[in-house]
């Protein structure tokens, strides 16, 4: 009796509880819900609207086209005018191709190019065409129009049928990546709203005015000599993007570019989450990597066709190494951008130079974060960081989430639970360590609440389709959103982060922009109604994916201005857009604690590297849920290697920070965090890499081993720049697993320093110290062993050089250094050199350019050792030049800090300065 | 405590002093190579030219000693400087105590010895603040002495009261038990005989019968269809009798059934399928819920409104959650409610969960669980199992036990402890003599084989069997609850005995926290109680009492709470505090930590402080 009475309330309880923790699919519509995706999916090429080129001319250095329907009868049937295409070319093998209605036959409406996200400079590598030539390609019947793009590669406008393409002239002119090569192109235009035309739409309890009418736009674009494609975050799945659709392919939805806050996302679906960047990159074998950009912030759907697919009837008829694309937009213009590679590293520095570097971070963002929803009061606060030092872990940076506001009226304090805020803060910097605030778009509708008043006032808000300011649902109950699509919102917006403005804010302290894709409780899909209206008469749905790109953006350059220009920004936000690594940090959101979460992290935050935002992670440990501790530790073990590093979890999970699980995982969690504080000086290196070149801090494999097939699709190991493999443990209780070590070089286990031959897949046992590292011979990376309490108290300690010799015993590495946080690195106060081992010595080398002499950044830091990983002979002593001195060379840990770790060959105390030229013989 | 100084400001200080020192700086290296060693260890540094790492990983020379490379993995090398990440450093604090700190905080830029000596590279003056910090730490260590002192007293009378009164328990359960076995004995005989009894009167009503049949045969052989209906009758009698018995026992399934029902919904607390249950909430819920739908305009939403609409998003059920219906509001708080499990004030939706499943347990698993619990104990108890009574007696004893716990329901004798007033508080061995005697008497009187039967007998033999037999149960009853009791961790000297059958409350704005050890942990706000946990155990080495599976927050944990004590002169809740959510923490000072050992300790850190009180406390 008395078990019968237990187990059965238990029953009850776990089915009810699965149900409660689901993700609310019926929420959000599907393609077949959506009309414009419905339609564009279904059109073959024989349905579509044939297309033809004409009018081809150079003007202000760009070639320009009509395209007009091919029979002069289907453009009256269609009532359509025709389009202007406008085609230029830019350095390093960039093509934009902008396709619009034709302003001149006075369109019922402009239709919205997005602003602010190609930037500047960009515009000052424009190619200035001076000529066309035209050539009748081999079957066609009309001439083409060709341009010239870079060495090597061409830009043709192909008039009949109409396709844009880009070719590869050392490769028999093969096409690299085109667009309407299968005649999908469709673009339906702006109608006046004649009698009886009801073009509204109804989604659950929501309307959608559509006072326009259907307005957008698909095409198919082609990726040639390619095996996969990546990109276009934000999704959770895989790193290779799977087909949607095509012969033996099961159908799946489209993969949606839709910024949305998902409630329990799921950890393998091609769904819609927080941010949108319309970037695709191909890889092959054969041909290597190209890229495609559309610039439109509307809703986007793109299906990823498998191969043999066919845009007629789904029969294979064309060649393999090829992958072909649906990209659909509800609104907006073409707006695109051909990137011809052909490394994966090329088109990065591409789709970078058209979007933006990544920023350069402040250091200590760099390192590690612990957050909670919510460290409750001051003394929570103090508690915590006492705990961090009681038990030698070091942490940079604390959150305070929605709690710690009065009201949820951000900028503002609850003065019950945090009446001394910047004494708080004061007593946190004092530790070298800083905090953030959690700041939101939603500005609660309080008449007494001072922004709100002041928004009003002003018509800073968002309104609705009749006018009103747009009243919805979030954390503080009806809420309005801001205009962040203003120039002049945004600058207002960034004042109010100014130490007079944010009352309790102190320089120590920084910004987290949640909820900004926006979320709206109550809205249509749980965001804001499509045809709310922005400056200028925009339709939200024109905007929407940009919504918290202007958000992350206005908060990003009040920072800027707060600190007078001089301290870098931090701002961490959950909605993104191309262009998003100017402005701060990326998280992935709300993801749960489990297993498969963790596992997909990596390939979400290398897709989010390869759309450019380097700078992201996920939460450490599962938002959702409760982590048993060996899923914690191995969070923190791969955590540890995100570019963004943070702890977080909802308020109704146990507590979980570091040291409450047992002394033992204590001390594997501590040597988790430490590998990181460890690794610092190689990440700020890597940061100055994206920041440079736009490669990512963290990368899949194929980027380092680009003709390495067997890396094509792994998303379980990634890089760490081009010297550090990690490969996750995703599963409990895990003995053994397979790693794959590619290139012919070999590698050094990072913690025990045995050599593992490349080419290989290898079966290793899984300890519970740490996940498999490996360190590629033929690197040089830099550490700091000492950890201190926060990264702050570290910048004058020694370094420690990890050299991994290759086969004939050589490598190369690099180190950047600046004061990791102002902006006097752009005027060359920066410390930029180049680690060279070959024949016997090291040499270091000065890479900052010689007119950095007089801004240099001044640092006294040495290099305490130096491991030589791989070196053949046994010697006793080293030879320091110029300064002529002897030093040891001895059997010494490869760890210092940790128990039993096998000796290796070291250098003991060379003690040569970092910012010298000096050479270390081997005696 | 420390001066700490701002992170920026060092920043500032160190750049300038780059400069100051280049080219080669090696202040990082202190002057004295025994720089950072804790007293104890100087021989062990000081005896020889080269040095064994402490953990035995290796060793190395004098001249390796503090010159900022770390040698020995555990930092053996380096105790005074941050050159290993394992070290520690030891601080003098003349004045003061003395600290030992992780190596990391060596030349940080941050002063963590109040005498300085951790920041010796110049980047930061760390003025010698141990003298007052250590006056401050004297005078509190002294009133700490202080209450220590009184409350060793106080512990020590405790220990003893808690001695005598557990002497008395485990006398009184000892002599309970005794006169339990004597008195089954008697029950036992008084059963035999009242069913020998029965038998008899089974025998003579049957034999009645067939008398009276026999009478009624000859009577109406005249007529024979009136004798076949007196026959129908007496059929249709027996039948009704087994029918009485069937319906006693389906009444019987019918409670458990019931409250199989209440326990399953006091898991499933909002599950739609506990529709049609007896149970009011279900009903409310329903209605609310309804009333959710139908009042589609209303905006100003009622408590119960709130309710109904959680209930919504906790039914969970996917495909038909309908926010079609709902006000923009309600739909915004829908929404917001599946992040933050709550609607409005976080506050208002605990209470309702708590005020929810405090109903049930009044309804449910209070009396029932309770009394299982009684019984189980008992099955269990290994006295019934040496009895030697074979299968069938026991079997008969279990449905006895039953027949017994329903009569006693109306009864309040179960509802908190039995009263055994009649039994146990005459505290006098005759009254089992006398009973004893008088069965004895009754056995004597009756003679059982006399036909017909005397009913006066039987009537007292039944009678007497009743009424012992309840006294039995009660004595059975007091017998475990004793036994419960002293099962109980009293800790190592008993010094907790008195925490049991005793609450300790602590009101903190709104809500009383109220401590039963030994039982459970609750708040109450109003009228509303929600439970914080039960009885668990005590934790690190009786500091801390333990309470777990309180009541389940919603998508949250069960609720438990932890009451760490220490020294104090009175039983005083000082501090209730969630510093996770459904995870409560308590301050309990109390005269039971107030140990001896303890105080000595403290005495001893007083005196070693006052030798260390240094004559010149500039030195740095």
């Amino acid at each position: 009796m008395k078990n019968k009475t237990q187990t059965l309330p238990l029953l009850f309880f776990l089915l009810f509880f699965n149900h409660v923790h689901s993700w609310k699919k019926e929420e959000f519509r599907t393609c077949h819900q959506t009309p414009f995706c419905k339609r564009a999916r279904s059109r073959t090429s024989s349905t579509s609207t044939p297309l033809i080129a004409t009018d081809v001319t150079i003007s202000d250095g760009n070639l320009i086209a009509k395209l007009v329907a091919k029979s002069k009868q289907e453009e009256t049937q269609q009532n359509t005018n025709p389009l202007l295409l406008s085609l230029s070319v830019y350095q390093n093998g960039v093509v934009r191709v902008t396709i619009d209605e034709d302003h001149s036959l006075n369109p019922p409406k402009s239709r919205f190019h997005v602003p602010d996200v190609v930037v500047s400079e960009f515009q000052s590598t424009k190619l200035w065409l001076q000529r066309v030539t035209q050539e009748t390609l081999d079957g066609d019947d009309s001439p083409s129009s060709v341009v010239y793009v870079s060495d090597g590669f061409d830009a043709v406008l192909r008039h009949d049928p109409f396709e844009v393409f880009v070719r590869d002239k050392s490769n028999g002119n093969t096409r690299v990546v085109s667009m309407n090569s299968h005649g999908l192109f469709d673009f339906e235009q702006l109608k006046v709203k004649g009698e009886g035309d009801d073009w509204g739409e109804s989604f659950r309890s929501h309307h959608d005015k559509r006072p326009y009418g259907p307005q957008s736009i698909s095409f198919d674009v082609t990726f040639h000599g390619a095996d996969f494609v990546y990109g276009i975050p934000e999704h959770a799945t895989s790193l290779a993007l799977k087909p949607t659709k095509g012969p033996g392919v099961e159908e799946s939805e489209p993969y949606r570019l839709f910024n949305l806050d998902v409630f329990e996302y799921i950890h393998d679906s091609p769904f819609g989450l927080y941010g949108s960047v319309p970037f695709m990159l191909s890889h092959g074998k054969q041909r290597g990597s190209s890229g495609f950009f559309w610039l439109n912030a509307a809703e986007m759907q793109i299906d990823v066709l498998g191969s043999g697919w066919d845009a007629e009837n789904g029969i294979s008829k064309l060649p393999k190494n090829r992958v072909d694309t649906l990209w659909m937009s509800e609104a907006g213009v073409v707006d695109a951008f051909f990137f011809v590679g052909p490394t994966p590293k090329d088109v990065l520095k591409q789709y970078t130079s058209v979007t933006g570097m990544p920023a350069m971070p402040q250091l200590f963002s760099t390192a590690y974060h612990q957050c909670r929803w919510n460290y409750r009061d001051e003394e929570d606060v103090e508690h915590v960081d006492s705990k961090f030092d009681e038990f030698d872990i070091p942490y940079d940076v604390l959150w305070l989430d929605i709690e710690h506001t009065d009201g949820k009226k951000y900028f503002t304090w609850d003065n019950v639970l945090f009446p001394n805020p910047e004494e708080m803060q004061r007593k946190i910097a004092a530790k070298g360590r800083h905090m953030v605030t959690i700041v939101d778009p939603h500005i609660k509708r309080d008449n007494s609440f001072p922004l709100h008043k002041e928004a009003t006032e002003k018509g800073y808000y968002v309104k609705d389709s009749s006018g009103n300011d747009y009243d919805g649902w979030c954390w503080p109950g009806s809420s309005s959103y801001l205009d962040m699509l203003s120039p002049e919102i945004r600058s207002w917006w960034g004042d109010k982060f100014s130490y007079q403005n944010y009352v309790g804010s102190t320089p120590s302290l920084y910004i987290w922009n949640d909820m900004n894709e926006p979320s709206v409780f109550n809205g249509p899909e749980v965001t804001m109604p499509r045809d709310a209206l922005h400056i200028g008469g925009v339709e939200h749905r024109e905007v929407h994916n940009a919504y918290g790109y202007y958000f992350h953006m206005a908060t990003s350059e009040g920072l800027v201005k707060r600190g007078d220009g001089k301290d870098r920004p931090f701002v961490l936000s959950r909605a993104l857009f191309a262009g998003t690594q100017r402005y701060g940090a990326i998280w992935t959101g709300d993801n749960t604690a489990e297993w498969d979460h963790l596992r997909v992290s990596v390939p979400m935050v290398l897709t989010l590297g390869l759309a450019g935002v380097s700078f992201s992670g996920a939460d450490v440990g599962g938002f959702f849920g409760n982590p048993e501790p060996e899923l914690l530790v191995r969070w923190y073990q791969l955590g540890a290697f995100y570019p963004f590093f943070r702890a977080h979890a909802h308020h109704d999970t146990k507590r979980r920070e570091p040291w409450l699980f047992g002394e033992r995982n204590t001390e594997l969690i501590r040597d988790a965090i430490h590998v990181r504080y460890a690794l610092l000086p190689y990440y700020y290196t890597l940061f100055r890499e994206a920041n440079t070149t736009g490669v990512p801090v963290m990368r899949p494999l194929w980027m380092e081993f680009p003709s390495e097939e067997a890396t094509f699709s792994n998303d379980e190991a990634f890089m760490i720049g081009n010297s550090l493999l990690v490969q996750g443990i995703y599963t409990e209780r895990a003995k053994q697993t397979s790693v794959y070590l590619p290139g012919k070089e070999s590698w050094y286990d990072f913690r025990t320093g045995n050599v593992y031959k490349g080419e290989a897949t290898h079966k290793l046992a899984v300890t519970e110290e740490s996940i498999p590292v490996f360190m590629r011979a033929g690197t040089i990376i830099t550490r700091k062993d000492r950890f201190r309490r926060s990264s702050t108290q570290m910048t004058n300690d020694p370094y420690t050089l990890v050299i991994a010799l290759n086969s004939s015993q050589a490598a190369e590495g690099e180190l950047y250094i600046d004061d990791g946080s102002s902006f006097n690195f752009l005027q060359g106060a920066y410390i930029h050199r180049r680690f060279i081992f070959k024949d016997g010595k090291l040499t270091s080398l000065d890479l900052a350019p010689a007119s950095n002499g007089n801004a240099r950044y001044p640092v006294n830091t040495v290099i305490e050792r130096i491991i030589l990983l791989g070196h053949a002979s046994g010697s006793k002593n080293a030879l320091v030049e110029p300064s002529n001195q002897k030093v040891d060379v001895e059997l010494a840990p490869f760890w210092v800090q940790r128990k039993n770790s096998p000796a290796v060959m070291t250098i003991r105390k060379p003690n040569v300065r970092v910012t010298d030229d000096w050479t270390i013989k081997i005696l | 405590m420390m001066k700490l100084r701002m992170g920026t400001g060092v920043i500032v200080i160190s750049t300038a002093l780059l400069f100051l020192c280049l080219p080669f700086c090696s202040s990082s290296v202190p002057n004295d190579p025994f720089f950072g060693i804790a007293p104890q260890d100087e021989k062990y540094y000081k005896s020889s030219d080269v040095i064994r790492c402490k953990d035995g990983s290796g060793k190395f020379t004098r001249a390796q000693l503090n010159d900022d490379f770390c040698d020995c993995p555990d930092g053996t090398d380096e105790p005074g400087t941050s050159a290993c990440p394992g070290g520690k450093f030891y601080c003098h604090n003349a004045g003061h105590v003395p600290t030992s700190l992780f190596s990391s905080r060596v030349n940080d830029g941050i002063c963590d010895c109040c005498d300085g000596t951790d920041e010796y590279d110049g980047k930061v003056t760390c003025s010698n603040t141990c003298w007052e910090a250590g006056k401050v730490a004297r005078d509190k260590l002294k009133k700490k002495i202080a209450t220590y002192q009184d409350g060793v007293k106080l512990r020590k009378d405790e220990i003893e009261k808690a001695k005598s009164a557990l002497d008395k328990d485990k006398a009184e359960l000892l002599k309970l038990k005794k006169e339990e076995s004597t008195l089954k004995e008697i029950v036992q005989q008084l059963k035999e005989h009242k069913e020998e009894i029965e038998k008899e009167e089974e025998k003579e009503r049957l034999r009645k019968e067939k008398e009276e049949k026999e009478k009624k045969e000859a009577e109406e052989k005249a007529n024979e269809e009136k004798s076949a209906a007196t026959g129908e009758e007496a059929r249709h009698t027996n039948e009704a009798g087994k029918h009485s018995d069937a319906k006693d026992y389906a009444a019987g399934e019918t409670k458990y059934e019931q409250s199989d029902v209440g326990d399953s919904y006091d898991g499933a607390t909002d599950s739609p399928s506990s529709e049609g249950s007896l149970l009011n909430e279900v009903e409310e819920s329903v209605k609310g819920a309804e009333g959710e739908h139908a009042a589609k305009s209303e905006t100003d939403l009622r408590v119960e409104e709130k309710k109904s609409s959680e209930e919504i998003i906790n039914t969970g059920n996917d495909a038909s959650e309908n926010t079609e219906g709902l006000s923009k509001e309600e739909l915004g708080q829908l929404v917001a409610s599946r992040w933050t499990g709550q609607k409005g004030g976080k506050q208002s939706g605990e209470a309702e969960d708590a005020k929810k499943t405090e109903e049930q347990e009044d309804l449910t698993s209070e009396s029932n669980n309770e009394e299982y619990e009684g019984y189980a104990s008992e099955t269990d108890d290994d006295s019934n199992r040496y009895d030697g009574e074979d299968e069938t007696e026991d079997d008969f004893r279990e449905e006895e036990r039953d027949d017994v716990s329903s009569s006693y329901k109306p009864d309040t004798d179960f509802e908190g402890e039995p009263d055994l007033s009649d039994v146990v508080a005459t505290d006098n061995p005759s009254w089992l003599t006398k009973i004893q005697r008088t069965v004895r008497k009754l056995f004597k009187a009756v003679n059982f084989f006399e036909t017909p039967l005397n009913q006066t007998d039987a009537a007292r033999v039944r009678k007497e069997y009743d009424e012992l037999s309840s006294k039995l149960s009660k004595l059975q009853s007091r017998v475990s609850s004793l036994t419960q009791k002293l099962k109980h961790d009293f800790g190592p000297e008993s010094e907790f005995y008195s925490f049991y059958d005793r609450c300790f409350e602590s009101k903190q704005n709104k809500y009383t926290y109220k401590v039963c050890p030994y039982d459970q942990a609750s708040q109450e706000e109003g009228y509303s109680t929600t439970r914080l946990g039960r009885w668990d155990k005590f934790e690190d080495s009786y500091k801390v009492m333990a309470f777990s599976n309180g009541d389940r927050c919603w998508n949250g944990p069960d609720r438990s709470m932890k009451v760490r004590m220490r020294c104090g002169l009175k039983n005083e809740i000082t501090d209730v505090d969630e510093p996770s959510r459904c995870e409560y923490v308590a301050l309990l000072s109390t005269p039971a930590l107030c140990k001896e050992e303890k105080l000595k300790e403290l005495q001893h850190k007083l005196d070693s402080l006052n030798s260390q009180q240094p004559e010149k406390h500039d030195e740095l």
